[in-house]
């Protein structure tokens, strides 16, 4: 039986998101939040940083793994993410590892458009996927 | 107290004395950047305050960041940052200084890619030291023949035992 992990989405962002977002974390660059400065940048409006998107993703796929099971995340960014977007997430299991070690790709788009692809480690000992013990039952795959 | 220093690494300005410096000595341009260098230094606390507001701007909504009776069923002694939660080192340390330093214009830089390795997950409590090392700088062409230059920036965040809990990594792309 293999499980997998559920897609996930965000949005459409705000630029309240950004906002709060860049209070958290420090991130006072006005091409997120200043519409002047973003203009400046030849882009229409604020953009979100990269890390927002991150924060997402991180936080989607952690919410089903649980964050003391993540051994590493890498991501690239590929496009922009805009106020207004709605960011989907997604994450294709690899063949299982041997030590008990889980590894998947990640996928990130706002419509067609992909705008971060990434891969995760984690512990398989005690994350607890769809389609594991007691958990719904709609996303079992059968080997 | 948060604190950072930069430290480019690079050798000492070149001296005042009387006789002229050979030409070989005098520096010209930024400085030169060599792999392994250290970028800068911060020092901060992982605050049960902050993991609660970082969570929130993440959307985690895993009571494992604000509850300490969920931390402890998981084995944790105090609540759990977020995976991303050392981004907030940005409270503690100037990007303008670093990009500064690298030589980089922020007008031209976007961040091509991160990551992280987690050694240990972070709890509230936790008091990290971050170095920023260098690891390559290298001169690229994009498809389109545009030239770029790639930095590729790694942060080891330590322990007060000098454990490290994670490890960071950063690209930054400077189009030509």
């Amino acid at each position: 039986m293999t499980s997998q992990i559920k897609g996930g989405r965000f949005g459409p962002v705000t630029q309240t998101d950004i906002v709060r977002f860049a209070g958290a974390g420090g991130d006072f660059n006005p091409l997120h939040h200043d519409p002047a400065a973003a203009r400046q940048a030849d882009f229409e409006a604020p953009i979100a940083m990269g890390q927002f998107t991150v924060a997402l993703l991180s936080a989607w796929l952690t919410d089903q793994i649980g964050v003391e099971n993540l051994r590493s995340l890498d991501v690239d960014f590929k496009a922009p993410v805009n106020i207004g977007d709605v960011i989907n997430f997604t994450a294709e299991l690899d063949v299982d590892g041997p030590d008990g070690t889980l590894s998947a790709s990640i996928r990130t788009t706002v419509g067609d458009t992909t705008v971060v692809t990434g891969r995760t480690t984690f512990s398989a000992e005690r994350a607890t996927l769809a389609g594991g013990e007691g958990s719904d039952a709609d996303h079992l795959l059968e080997d | 107290m948060s604190q950072s220093k930069t430290d480019t690494g690079h050798g000492s300005e070149p001296g005042t004395g009387t006789s002229p410096e050979p030409r070989e000595n005098i520096r010209t341009g930024p400085p030169k950047l060599v792999p392994g260098m250290v970028i800068d230094e911060v020092r901060f606390a992982v605050e049960r305050g902050k993991i609660r507001e970082f969570a929130r701007a993440s959307h985690a909504g895993d009571a494992i960041h604000t509850s300490q009776r969920e931390a402890a069923e998981r084995g944790l002694p105090d609540v759990a940052a977020t995976a991303t939660h050392v981004v907030a080192s940005g409270h503690y340390r100037s990007q303008a200084e670093m990009l500064t330093t690298l030589g980089l214009d922020i007008t031209r830089v976007v961040v091509g890619g991160t990551g992280w390795d987690y050694h240990r997950p972070l709890v509230a409590g936790d008091e990290l030291t971050g170095s920023r090392t260098l690891v390559s700088d290298e001169a690229k062409t994009s498809r389109s023949g545009r030239s770029l230059r790639l930095v590729t920036l790694k942060t080891d965040y330590a322990l007060p035992d000098g454990t490290i809990a994670v490890t960071g990594r950063e690209t930054l792309i400077e189009r030509g």
